[in-house]
């Protein structure tokens, strides 16, 4: 009998679920598309990036395409399947450091760029990069927007994503987060300061980063992450960049600099107060040898020289340049006409000078300012180039010494280099053993590096008394491979500076009253590309039409907690041109159906 | 001072024959469980229920907290009525009593299976190996259902939901009715010929991953053939003894559970839930229509552990089953031969050994990349040895029993001495072993699916969850606590398992 009233309220619950599930509306999975009859598309990236490579899969899948994805752990793996060609489309990213367009463009889109991964090869794309490189700013916005409206509009040749912001965290109870955050630039150490300024002559500022193998400490053998930084702030340049991106005389080897009427000749005004420092007993000491005329005109001809070392990595930022002298005739500073403003070259490079100049020298121990006596450089390009000046903010043109440089490398024959034995200038493997025989013209010098920690001491004769005299006297710089170890190794104090805030963080530290996230737009733009190699899905414009249609950047952007901006393509973050990508899955259709109507 | 130590004694020994009669009732063990579990839960709830940084109150955690009071309150009054009953003078629980049962059942549906089993063995005073088997049976069946219409809380469900509930919901009502007759018409273990027809229903039931009906049909089906003398059937005498420890049932429960809600999903859950993004529900707290949040990328998490169970048990099963196998084979070749054939195979075996299981595993994924037959490769390999080293020393004592001489005597091939002889009788350690290594297998999947190195990344993997549940430790706990539940639950079910599995194997314990 129990169970007959047992069986009736069972009977009753079970139908009543039956039956709700009857009346729920049920759903149609996605829509069968055509997409769906081509083969898997072959998605590349980096484990780094595994949340985009996500949502971009899912959107495409959304769209009704095939998506396979191939995550490769580190850039050395992701780099060799990029090689190999295995890929349909694959999820990269490109950071302009210089802040100027051609770089944002020529490397990764004209048909002999180092970093053109999906072969694009379109005379067009050249001719347009070309020509917007002999302009002014003025006049090359409207031929970037024409390639940016050639490369994404018309061509489809990539899928723009994102541009990241630059986040940094600082402990507030430490240093004012008020620091310098250039968009372009690495970071100006010499300005950092402790809120408590005792403390910047006795405790070490410890910041981080990632990478603990430097690729080299010669500034034109490396352009990465593991090194920009630290080159920036152990070798001085002869113009910088300001945090917007404008290039200034300000905090560089420069007085003043001025473009002469043509756009080929540069000149540049040098100071007479910093020397070289080097390394004894892990302490930076004066070398007492001048950085001057003759260093820069060695460095920037090493730099423009294809064979000047082994492995030159930035060969590409430097070849615009034809020859690099020395001004000794005060005459050709007064007959040259500047550029922009049609005064001579010689009034735009006193401007705002004490001391007026009274004599040119080309020996840089002969140089003394306070009496009249100056160094001036003359840099000129094989076409007009504008941008070279950007090149030379570039870390990779940090002036290096002339003799220290080639007392190092005389040593062995460019040629038959061996890496396994000879010992090159700024060989990072000889200074981590202890050979540290840097010559260094920045703020800071770097003093010993180990699996650990790279540390960091001010050069004694970086202008003196002046306000880029470095502050912080030790800097050290702890080697931390992922980012939420070094955020909590930032959280519990350990280390004073976060160069780098993950997204997921920013809340978190923005949380805490001790920390400072500072924000702000960077250069960093992340982008799909599609493989154009010769018998591949994507040679077609119709399909990544079809495809770049189907990605939405909203929703990057959303699960990035809004820190992340919209991008058109690498020049948005430079050039403001007005384009915004927006997805269409109609359109993207329209685009599959005209495809399979070929 | 002599009469008070009598009286003390008197009192002790009164106090282990209270203890020892409570112990063996069924009925005081499920019904003391359920309490205390439900208590747990009510407590657990009233400590989530109110956030102390923010002065929030959160209504679901306190409405759960105070449903469960109810029950820990009803369940712990039948308890100690059971208790007393049982200690009286009477010694057996009242039929009034057991009526009492019938109030416990029906909170199964707010999720609370302990009280539904308290309730059935309260209910039916002669419990059979049938009758345990339709309950647990009916639970599982009761438990999918639960599960499942939790997606009537979404905003869709799969085209198939409505047929997969009609199919659950029919074969839940198939088990209540066998239930009901498997509790009238075995009478002093005699089979009833009317059942033969709901023990072919329940051997059906293997489809549907419910494991118990399957092996309740079973027996009827071996009693009534073996003309219903149960006493000569080894196996039903285990799984006889392996009933009698409720926490092993507990973890075959769970295990059968997994196994069935496995097969379900693939009509009442949605998949594209589990997988695809929904960038409007991102990072969402737990509530009804997400019972378990969503993570960053709006994807339900509750469902996503859902489709994790099946690759965590594919992966545990398979990769067990193939080093037992393999090392099975070559343990008793070893065992059986001896001499250089057991030095050349097991010093091999040892230098396998000697490398860490793990470590093997990365090296293994690592090389070929990351994938789930990659995976149940590398975890299979490691395994190996271990099972070899089991068969073996099995098999060597085996080997110079009378009955192998016997079979050496009559002229029979080594390889039938080995396969019909010696190995059936030496699968009792391998079984224990096995149970106890599909809990450490799903373990290391999701460890290396948390390393990277498991599943690819966006696959519903318990250990996947985990490491995306890992980032927001500290402002969506909630992503990593329910996979992190699911993983201890599974390993310590199959533990549980394994341990009654071994009581009711050992000959000792008989």
């Amino acid at each position: 009998m129990n169970f007959k009233k047992l069986l009736s309220v069972f009977l009753i619950g079970g139908l009543s679920v039956v039956v709700g599930g009857c009346s729920n509306e049920t759903e149609n999975t996605i829509t069968d598309n055509v997409a769906s009859s081509l083969p898997a598309i072959r998605i590349l990236g980096m484990s780094s990036s595994e949340m985009d490579l996500n949502i971009l899969a899912d959107q495409l899948k959304k769209a009704g395409f095939n998506v396979e994805l191939n995550v490769q752990p580190d850039y050395s793996s992701f780099s060799t399947i990029q090689d190999t060609g295995e890929w349909d489309l694959s999820l990269t990213g490109w950071t302009t450091v210089t802040g100027n367009p051609d770089y944002a463009v020529r490397d990764i889109f004209a048909s002999t760029g180092a970093y053109n991964s999906q072969l694009l090869n379109d005379p067009k794309v050249d001719m347009l990069i070309d020509q917007a490189a002999t302009e002014t700013p003025q006049v090359y916005k409207k031929t970037y927007t024409d390639l940016e409206n050639y490369l994404v509009n018309e061509q489809a040749y990539f899928i723009p994503l994102y541009s990241s912001l630059r986040m940094q965290g600082v402990n507030n109870s430490l240093m004012e987060p008020t620091m310098r955050q250039p968009k372009s630039r690495s970071s100006v150490w010499e300005e950092y300061t402790y809120i408590d300024t005792a403390l910047n002559e006795t405790r070490p500022f410890i910041m981080t980063q990632t990478s603990a193998t430097l690729t080299s400490l010669d500034p034109i053998q490396a352009n990465d992450g593991s090194i920009n930084q630290l080159s920036s702030n152990i070798n001085t340049r002869i113009i910088s960049l300001t945090d917007e991106d404008v290039v200034e005389a300000k905090g560089s080897l420069s007085y003043n600099f001025a473009i002469a009427q043509g756009n080929k000749e540069y000149y540049f005004l040098l100071k007479d107060n910093v020397n070289f420092s080097k390394v004894e007993d892990k302490k930076a000491v004066d070398t007492g040898v001048r950085v001057g005329a003759e260093d820069v005109v060695f460095t920037l001809n090493r730099a423009k020289d294809k064979d000047s070392v082994p492995l030159h990595k930035t060969y590409g930022l430097h070849l615009h340049m034809d020859e690099i002298s020395i001004v000794t005739d005060l005459n050709e500073l007064n007959t040259t006409i500047t550029a922009d403003t049609g005064v001579p070259i010689l009034e735009t490079l006193t401007n705002g000078l004490n001391v007026s100049v009274t004599a040119l020298t080309d020996d840089k121990t002969q140089a003394d300012n306070n009496n009249g006596v100056y160094q001036v450089v003359k840099v000129t390009t094989l076409n007009p180039f504008p941008q070279v000046l950007n090149y030379l903010a570039h870390q990779s043109a940090g002036i290096v010494s002339e003799e220290q440089v080639t007392l190092l490398n005389s040593k062995f024959d460019v040629e038959n280099y061996d890496a396994t034995k000879d010992v090159g200038y700024g060989d990072f493997n000889a200074i981590k053993s202890g050979d540290n025989h840097l010559w260094m013209s920045g703020p800071y010098a770097l003093t010993y590096v180990n699996d650990y920690e790279v540390a960091f001491q001010k050069n004694p004769v970086y202008m003196p008394e002046t306000e880029h005299e470095p502050r912080i006297k030790d800097i050290v710089i702890k080697f931390i491979k992922d980012t939420t170890s070094a955020n909590s190794a930032f959280r519990s104090g350990e280390i004073d500076f976060l160069s780098t805030v993950d997204v997921n963080h920013a809340t978190l530290l923005d949380a805490e009253e001790q920390f400072t996230v500072m924000k702000r737009s960077s250069n960093a733009v992340s982008y799909a590309v599609f493989n154009l190699a010769e018998g591949n899905l994507f040679t077609d414009v119709n399909l990544r039409k079809a495809a770049l249609y189907a990605v939405e950047q909203q929703p990057f952007i959303k699960v990035k907690n809004d820190l992340v901006n919209p991008a058109f393509s690498t020049l948005s973050t430079i050039i403001d041109t007005g384009n915004v990508h927006i997805s269409d899955l109609e359109k993207s259709a329209e685009y599959l159906s005209k495809y399979f109507a070929e | 001072m002599i009469k008070q130590e009598v009286h003390s004694g008197i009192e002790f020994y009164q106090k282990k024959v209270k203890k020892r009669k409570l112990g063996a009732s069924l009925e005081f063990i499920t019904a003391q469980l359920s309490w205390q579990f439900s208590g747990a839960i009510s407590c657990v709830a009233l400590l989530s229920a109110y956030n102390i940084i923010t002065n929030a109150l959160n209504r679901m955690a306190l409405i759960i907290s105070i449903l469960f009071l109810i029950q820990f309150a009803i369940q712990y009054f039948v308890t100690t009525k059971i208790s007393k009953e049982i200690t009286s003078e009477l010694g057996e629980v009242t039929s009034k009593t057991r009526k009492l049962g019938l109030l416990l059942i029906p909170f199964v549906l707010l999720g609370n299976f302990f009280m539904f089993l308290s309730g059935f063995m309260l209910i039916q005073k002669d419990k059979t190996i049938e009758y345990n088997l339709s309950v647990y049976s009916l639970l599982t069946s009761i438990f999918i259902l639960l599960i499942s219409a939790m997606n009537l809380f979404k905003d869709s469900v799969v085209e198939t939901f409505a047929l997969g509930m009609g199919i659950y919901g029919a074969y839940a009502i198939i088990n209540l009715v066998t239930l009901i007759a498997c509790s009238k018409w075995i009478q002093n273990g005699r089979i009833n010929r009317k059942l033969l027809f709901f023990a072919i229903l329940g051997l059906v039931g293997i489809i549907t991953g419910n494991v118990f009906s399957f092996l309740m049909g079973l027996i009827i089906l071996a009693k009534y053939f073996n003309k219903n003398s149960e006493t000569s059937i080894e196996w039903i005498d285990v799984i006889r003894r392996l009933f009698k420890n409720y926490m092993s049932c507990i973890g075959m429960f769970i295990i059968v559970f997994l196994i069935s809600v496995s097969i379900a999903s693939l009509l009442t859950f949605d998949y594209d839930i589990a997988t695809l993004n929904n960038y409007m529900a991102l990072l969402q707290p737990p509530s009804l229509m997400y019972p378990f949040g969503t993570d960053e990328l709006g994807r339900c998490v509750f469902t996503r552990i859902v489709f994790g169970a099946r690759i965590s048990l594919l992966v545990g099963l398979v990769s067990t089953t193939i080093p037992i196998v393999i090392g099975g084979i070559l343990g008793a070749i070893s065992g059986y031969y001896g001499r250089n054939t057991d030095n050349i195979i097991m010093r091999l075996l040892d230098i396998l050994y000697a490398v860490p299981g793990i470590l093997l595993a990365i090296a293994i994924i690592a090389a070929f990349g990351v994938s789930t037959m990659n995976l149940i490769l590398a975890l299979s390999i490691g395994g190996i040895p271990s099972y070899a080293r089991t068969v073996r020393a099995t098999v060597m004592s085996l080997a110079s029993q009378e009955f192998v001489e016997a079979a050496k005597a009559c002229g029979a091939k080594d390889g039938t001495i080995i396969f019909k002889h010696i190995i059936p009788n030496s699968l009792a350690p391998v079984i224990v072993r096995a149970t106890l290594g599909i809990g450490s297998a799903v373990l290391s999947t999701s460890s290396l699916s948390f390393l990277g190195l498991g599943v690819e990344s966006h696959v519903p993997e318990w250990g996947n969850i985990l490491k995306a549940g890992s980032t927001y430790l500290e402002t969506n706990p909630y992503i990593a606590i329910f996979p992190g539940l699911a993983i201890i639950t599974i390993v310590l079910s199959f533990n549980y398992f394994g341990d009654g599995l071994r009581d009711a194997l050992d000959p000792k314990l008989k």
